[in-house]
């Protein structure tokens, strides 16, 4: 008589203490979920088409032959060569520095670990893994420059 | 026990505590609390407390900094400079906290390579190393959350450098940049971030995880000498004798610290021991030459660099990140490789490897500073190969040194891992092979090299003393 009571005594503690851990698990899960949405940052707010440079941008190009800008979810160098207007991502594909034109050499080089990109964003010699995405430059009807992504 | 009219008022105090609380054991604690000696300089047992002095350093400063730091777009970098222009003494407090950062970093490394070296970490001290490892990592975070903190333009590339290479973790590593960086690139959101980090949760860590390790050495005590290099003396008294000396070391270092503060207040200018506040952060500005992260994470800096575009079907720094985790993964994982030591045998396997870390570390953090290759070519910037052949000089030259001291006065004869170091310097800075070819070669050399040995019968007196 003893033998199926304990047995039953302890698939019920057997039960209870799954219970409590899958208990404890949805507790766990209920607090972190949130948690990790919290931590989570939204996606970059605003528009993704066409960003036109402003006039001190379009100085900064006359003085320094380029110049960095800001679209919704990018950073985009703007850069002349050969009197004509390129932009390219200006995130470089390796750590994610910041690249510069160097009229120079005519290549976009990243200082952070020296790697060198050709006038199209292929990387030329260094580290980077990947081209630079290009962008699209062109003129609206009065004559304010507009950057935009390539498309596909 | 005297009448209660004799006592002194600190008695009195003490009876009146140990009614309530019962401090009889941790006096008897305390009396019997011992350091052991023999078998290895004293020295090595005081670089934990160092590392302790630096990081109480560290809390004291930084509390003082917060009264006037305002974490903000328009306000970090300016708040800085008005503590270290304006506010009187506000350049001492942010020297304190500078210069104590890089000390504290330092000791604390000094502190963990003794223990490998002295195999303090054997049995049944493993977890007293894994805490340390974790601490060492926290102390890491420390630096780099707190690197930010200025929002100026060095903070800003070495925080985007140093945040991107999260996007290699597997699966997550996008999740975790951005979670990292409060976005998708380095904004003030980032720095937010950081801020919580480095003021409320690393602190709390830190505590934490410096309270375990404190308790696990009070449970077990320090790690003797092993027994084949052990000399039968008595230890030493902790308290007071170890403690004062303990104390006096502090002192010394109080005026270590006290001498850099005044003397260079804004470090020694070597890149990455510097805080100069330079400009304020821009992020549509392009990164400048000569951005470097903190000296603790040249090498890793250095080996981005040295990494080629793919590699094995791994975008480069992937790869590179991927490599500097398993090194770091075994480092950590030290006290259950090591099964000689854990038996109390003689393991120069481990020493060696102690040696050879700081060899590899060497060879790339000199690289990274460009030692010897800033005889500027027509670029302006420095040549990576006069810099390579410079570096491989001065480690094969400290690699010759420090072998021959083992090899002479401490009669070491297991030099294989450190040897490899060498020979992999040697390989790219002498003779120009590549920086991961020549490190392929060593490792495979190595790896025979320790097979043979280790099929080989041992002979009675097998390995070095250590």
């Amino acid at each position: 008589m003893a033998e199926p009571s304990a047995s039953i005594a302890t698939t019920r503690r057997g039960f209870l203490d799954w219970l409590i851990g899958v208990g404890a698990l949805g507790w766990l899960g209920s607090v972190l979920y949130p948690v990790l949405r919290y931590l989570k940052p939204l996606s970059a707010q605003g528009s993704s088409g066409p960003v036109q440079l402003t006039k001190d941008e379009m100085a900064k190009v006359e003085k320094d032959k380029f110049t960095i800008v800001r679209s919704a979810d990018a950073r985009i160098i703007v850069f002349e060569a050969a009197g004509t207007l390129k932009a390219l991502s200006a995130k470089c594909t390796h750590e994610g520095c910041t690249v510069q034109y160097s009229a120079g050499e005519s290549v976009i080089w990243c200082a952070c670990h020296n790697g060198h990109f050709d006038l199209d964003g292929r990387v030329v010699s260094g580290p980077p893994p990947r081209p630079l995405p290009k962008y699209v430059v062109s003129r609206d009807e009065t004559g304010a420059v507009l950057v935009s992504p390539e498309k596909a | 026990m005297s009448a209660p009219e004799t006592q002194t008022r600190g008695q009195r105090l003490f009876g009146w505590l140990d009614q309530r609380y019962d401090l009889s054991p941790v006096v008897e604690f305390i009396e019997h609390k011992e350091v052991p000696v023999g078998g290895h300089p004293m020295v090595w047992y005081y670089l934990g407390g160092t590392t302790l002095f630096f990081f109480l350093v560290q809390i004291a400063s930084g509390v003082l900094l917060l009264m006037y730091y305002q974490a903000g777009e328009a306000t970090s970098y300016e708040s800085i400079r008005y503590i270290t222009t304006k506010v009187p003494f506000g350049w001492l407090v942010r020297s304190v906290h500078c210069w104590s950062a890089h000390l504290m970093i330092l000791s604390l490394m000094f502190h963990m390579l003794s223990t490998m070296m002295l195999k303090a970490y054997r049995k049944p001290r493993e977890l007293t190393w894994v805490t340390g490892f974790l601490l060492f990592a926290v102390a890491l975070g420390f630096g780099f959350s707190g690197y930010l903190l200025p929002w100026n333009e060095l903070a800003f590339f070495a925080t985007s450098v140093g945040t991107d290479s999260m996007k290699a973790v597997p699966v997550v590593g996008q999740w975790l940049l951005e979670v990292l960086r409060g976005g998708p690139d380095v904004t003030i959101n980032t720095l937010y971030r950081f801020f919580a980090l480095h003021v409320v949760v690393l602190p709390i860590t830190a505590i934490a995880l410096l309270g375990v390790h404190l308790l696990f050495i009070q449970r077990q005590g320090m790690a003797p000498a092993m027994a084949h290099q052990k000399e039968s003396r008595p230890g030493i008294r902790f308290f007071p004798d170890f403690m004062l000396r303990d104390v006096l070391l502090w002192l010394v270092c109080l005026i270590l610290l006290s001498g850099l503060v005044f003397l260079l207040p804004y470090g020694p200018g070597i890149p990455g021991v510097e805080w100069e506040l330079g400009k304020k952060a821009n992020p549509l500005a392009p990164a400048y030459p000569g951005i470097k992260p903190e000296w603790y994470f040249l090498w890793i800096y250095q080996l981005l660099k040295e990494f080629p575009a793919h590699l094995f079907g791994l975008e480069g720094p992937q790869a590179a990140v991927g490599v500097v985790g398993v090194l770091m993964a075994a480092w950590a994982l030290v006290p259950f490789l090591d099964r000689r030591a854990a038996r109390e045998q003689p393991s120069p396997m481990f020493t060696d490897l102690g040696v050879g870390a700081l060899l590899f570390i060497a060879y790339l953090t000199l690289k990274a500073w460009d030692i010897g290759g800033l005889a500027k070519g027509e670029t302006g910037l420095p040549d990576p190969r006069a810099t390579s052949w410079a570096c491989a000089w001065i480690v094969l030259a400290i690699g010759v040194v420090v072998t021959a001291f083992r090899a002479v006065v401490q009669k070491h004869r297991w030099f294989i891992l450190s040897g490899a170091a060498i020979v992999q310097a040697v390989l790219n800075g002498l003779l120009g092979m590549d920086y991961l070819l020549a490190g392929a070669i060593v490792v495979v050399l190595a790896a025979v090299a320790i097979a043979v040995i280790l099929r080989r019968p041992a002979p009675a007196a097998a390995g070095g003393t250590t």
